[in-house]
């Protein structure tokens, strides 16, 4: 009897304690993490203070922190080394988990901390070549003595903070994955550089543009799918000359025909999709520079918003970095030295994304099963192997071998399913993002750069991801370049699958940093960008075929034209502008269709508000839910017999908005699924009625829950999706075509107006807060400024001792033992 | 009780200097195998110290700092709201450590008890 209650007992007791102790699926280890000693209690308001003093043995000399109320860090030191370290000190006990889950998600490591469950990603990104590239990013560090040391004095302060770390003091969600952190490296610090090149420029409709020259033909193609697309204003004005001697290219040896382009074996053999409209504009961002000319102060304003997915811990974190020859500015990702968007005391930079056309995939033919060679310019050449080892939390490590041609890895082999879908199968790829490439130094020097020369020099090291560079300097100037490293390619070269075996279908070399598209000062006196089309036809280069509609671009553009002795905080407001240009060029077409036909009671009140609307996309309107609909069901019926129901690439937005006004009687106007002969008017209507009875079925009658910050909320999710650490739900202004371009998960990961005075005022927020903590007040204090369109201004300090009413507190460092 | 409160000063002072929880087996698990009484007695001392310490200790955070992180974390666990996570800590500290407290004093028994050995010899 005795021993039954003790093995019962005991039974009950070993089972508790070990379902306590570790991670029981989604579940974190209950008797660790509830713990108030030592648990998530402890993640508390607490984690935020560093003391007054700190002894850091590494440091140099002394470095001053000084915080203000947003919690910003001014960090102050007398030389680079101490700068760095002290700023991966400071970032590390913000957001260590941050800058460490990223890396691991780069690096295609997530299997490691999360199980099984991400061994696909992994994989994928393995397969990308995501370690291949950095690693290559690395050798350019460790040939650069200037980089190197600071990279290593960044991750010595990352480290400093990291290695006293006991278990209560662990950021949260290492607890509740129950895992540690490891040492941080430079390597990290690429890593973290590849993630973005992958965010931004890892982008390719390549397999469905194949599909669409087969099924479309190439005339179709051309029309549909214009270099220069309708009502674009490029980001270099149109006009501009170019006074240089371009590269003259090889002829193409190949003259693929239409009914039989490369690649039909890769495209054919998976079901890739075609990315759709919102996928395609899921990241965008504007900037713009104003001339002394326009301003009511005359001095030079910049401004830039760069929109992205937006998370919880921000992907940006805010600071100042004072030390001899640098006073700079802004906001830099958790993990990567310097700062990537900002200003000093000289000039103001920002970035959109290029759109350049980075990413090629090269159809093969292999000489056998065993894949070792590969035919190309009339001879077998030899693949490479590479092997990565994914080690796979409570699993066994998972070794995948890739196939490497001289163009790159062959991403997924014909027999296997892509984890992206738009992978096509059997090819190898070319990415800019695998080359040998030392973005650090170019921030290194753009952090320091006084004038317009420093900040192009400092520019021709940045070689991806392609970006928009706005630049605007004290000393007066503007300018725009279309940055990047593109290869040199015929006119659509890459547009759809190479043939790998033609050496004339290879990058014939790049487009030198002196030939990009660029403005300097132009005459009307502002430059912007908005990730469209970089220059007119003139251009004498080929860089992509994809970029974004023409909305946002031309309505900064509009804006810009009509404004004199503009104020920062006119700036600010145009920021947060909510008109949809869209709209405002279709609507009345639409309306005037659709108003004579008999509709419904429910129709008229959706028509009603149609009318009524003042073109914003505001959060508390209806008649955007209905336009967004309307226009999502009308462009579906346009293009979804043409696209094979979406299997092949679809046509843009401008040139089917175009379409629509010029040439309604089009062929691709009617649905060819049909008997009929459809019309834009039949169209028109039939669309309006699908759209309006199916919000009904969604949202139920019409009401306050149409609203379109109701019925199209964003989720600023937790990077790691945790529940319960992310803000939902919220109801915001804007979508992708206005100059606010909030959607449901993605938007201005960060709002910055600059004025370039004789001293510098600036006005900055983004959605989330300085600390990586879910349990501080920081971790998402600035949401609520961001949603009503409010900006801080900075504080920008000239030194660590001066008093500051807005200063918080201080953190004195000193090295030694 | 006063058992009880040694027995809660012990877990604090070993859950002060170390990060392991699970000092409030251990400490019940001794307390019961030493000077258990029975096993509902034992069972109830280390329910009780256990059960004291973490709501106090537990409620001591949630007053002073860590309200924001309750409410998250009781989001994420789907809780409800802090004040429950409070009862879930408390609650968990209570049935391990109880647990682990009759064990202790089960296992003495089993030692102490002269039939042990004539059942050991009959099986």
């Amino acid at each position: 009897m005795k021993w039954i209650k003790l093995l019962l007992s005991a039974a009950a007791s070993v089972a508790l304690c070990y379902i306590l102790n570790f991670r029981q699926g989604q579940v974190p280890p209950l008797g660790k993490f509830l713990n108030p000693f030592a648990g998530f209690w402890l993640n508390n308001e607490r984690m935020d203070d560093l003391p007054s003093e700190l002894r850091l043995p590494g440091l140099d000399e002394i470095v001053h922190v000084v915080w203000d109320d947003r919690r910003i860090p001014h960090i102050f030191a007398r030389n680079d080394h101490d700068l760095y370290f002290a700023q991966g000190y400071v970032t590390a006990h913000e957001r260590l988990w941050q800058m460490e889950f990223a890396t691991h998600g780069s690096a295609g490591r997530l299997a490691e901390i999360i199980g099984p469950a991400a061994l696909e990603y992994d994989r994928f990104r393995r397969r990308i070549g995501m370690v291949y590239g950095a690693e290559n990013g690395l050798k350019a560090i460790l040939a650069d003595s200037l980089v190197l040391t600071n990279a290593e004095a960044y991750a010595a302060g990352v480290n400093a903070w990291t290695q006293h770390l006991a278990y209560k003091d662990l950021p949260l969600e290492y607890k509740i994955l129950d895992y540690h952190p490891e040492e941080w490296t430079v390597f990290k610090n690429v890593l973290l550089l590849k993630y973005f090149a992958w965010t931004l420029s890892f982008r390719s409709n390549d397999a469905a543009m194949t599909r669409a020259r087969t099924h479309l033909g190439d005339k179709a193609i051309d029309e549909l799918f214009p270099i220069l697309p309708p009502f674009v204003d490029p980001v270099v004005p149109p006009g501009t000359t170019w006074d240089f001697k371009p590269i003259r290219l090889r002829e193409p040896a190949t003259k693929q025909s239409s009914s039989n382009p490369f690649g039909q074996r890769a495209v054919e053999s998976a079901p890739s999709a075609a990315a759709t409209q919102d996928e395609q504009q899921f990241v965008g961002s504007n900037n713009w520079a104003v001339s002394g000319k326009l301003t009511a102060s005359g001095n030079p304003i910049l401004c830039s918003d760069p929109h992205l997915g937006l998370t919880l811990p921000s992907i940006w974190i805010e600071m100042q970095l004072v030390a001899p020859g640098v006073n700079v500015y802004g906001i830099t990702s958790p993990g990567a030295p310097g700062i990537i968007f900002g200003f000093n005391d000289s000039i103001a930079w920002g970035l959109t994304n290029a759109g350049s056309d980075a990413l090629d995939w090269y159809e093969l033919k292999f000489k056998d099963e065993s894949k070792r060679e590969y035919w190309h310019a009339g001879q077998w050449r030899s693949t490479t192997r590479r092997v990565e080892s994914i080690n796979v939390r409570g699993a066994d490590s998972v070794v995948d071998t890739i196939i490497y041609t001289h163009h790159g890895p062959v991403v997924y082999p014909e027999n296997e399913k892509p984890f992206d879908s738009q992978v096509p199968v059997g090819t190898a790829m070319r990415w800019t993002a695998l080359d040998e490439s030392n973005e650090s130094i170019a921030l290194y020097k753009l952090n320091r750069a006084r004038n317009y020369y420093e900040y192009r020099q400092a520019l021709a090291s940045f070689d991806g991801p392609g970006q928009n560079f706005a630049f605007a300097s004290v000393g007066g100037d503007i300018a725009i370049v279309h940055n990047g490293k593109y290869p040199l390619r015929q006119n659509h070269q890459g547009r759809t699958i190479s043939d790998g075996s033609d050496p004339s279908d290879d990058w014939q070399g790049w487009v030198p940093h002196s030939q990009l598209p660029f403005a300097k000062n132009p005459s009307r006196g502002f430059v912007s960008s908005a990730n469209q089309t970089p220059a007119d036809p003139s251009y004498p280069y080929y860089l992509g075929y994809s970029y974004a509609p023409h909305e946002r671009g031309a309505r900064i553009n509009d804006l810009l034209k009509q404004k004199k002795q503009i104020t920062p905080e006119e700036m600010l407001a145009m920021q947060n502008d909510l008109l949809n240009l869209h709209a405002k060029k279709l609507l009345p077409t639409l309306l005037s269709l659709v108003r004579s036909h008999p509709l419904s009671e429910d129709e008229k009140t959706c028509l009603r508000e149609l009318e009524e609307w003042n073109l914003e996309n505001r959060a508390t309107l209806i008649a955007p839910r209905v336009y967004e609909s309307w226009w999502g069901e009308l462009y579906g019926m346009i293009w979804m017999d043409e696209t094979d129901s979406g299997r092949v690439a679809q046509p843009g937005r401008d040139v089917t908005t175009h379409l629509l006004l010029n040439n309604p009687a089009s062929p691709y106007i009617d649905d060819k699924r049909t008997e009929r002969v459809e019309t834009f008017t039949d169209l028109a209507l039939a669309s309006f009625q699908v759209a309006c009875s199916s919000l009904q079925k969604r949202l139920g009658p019409f009401g306050p829950a149409w609203a379109w910050g109701k019925s199209r909320s964003t989720n600023i999710q937790h990077l790691a999706r945790m529940p319960g650490l992310g803000r939902m739900k919220l109801e915001t202004n804007g979508n992708h075509n206005t100059i606010n371009a909030i959607t449901t998960g993605a938007g201005p990961s960060w709002r910055m107006v600059v004025e370039l005075g004789s001293s510098i005022k600036a006005w900055t927020v983004y959605p989330g807060g300085q600390s990586g903590n879910p349990g501080s007040p920081h971790y998402d204090d600035f949401l609520t400024n961001w949603l009503e369109g409010k900006a801080y201004e900075v504080l920008f300090l000239h030194s660590a001792d001066g008093q500051h009413e807005r200063i918080a507190a201080r953190t004195l460092m000193r090295g030694g033992e | 009780m006063r058992h009880i409160l040694l027995s809660a000063a012990a877990m604090l002072i070993l859950q002060l200097l170390t990060p392991f929880w699970w000092w409030i087996m251990v400490v019940p698990f001794f307390f019961g195998f030493v000077n258990g009484g029975s096993g509902w007695r034992s069972f109830r001392l280390g329910m009780m110290s256990a059960g004291l310490l973490w709501f106090f200790a537990a409620l001591y955070e949630l007053l002073t700092a860590s309200k924001i992180i309750a409410m998250r974390v009781a989001e994420m666990l789907s809780v409800g709201s802090p004040w429950f996570l409070l009862v879930v800590t408390t609650l968990i500290a209570m049935l391990t450590a109880g647990a682990a407290g009759s064990t202790g004093y089960f296992l003495r028994a089993l030692l102490r008890s002269p039939e042990t050995l004539s059942n050991n010899k009959e099986g």
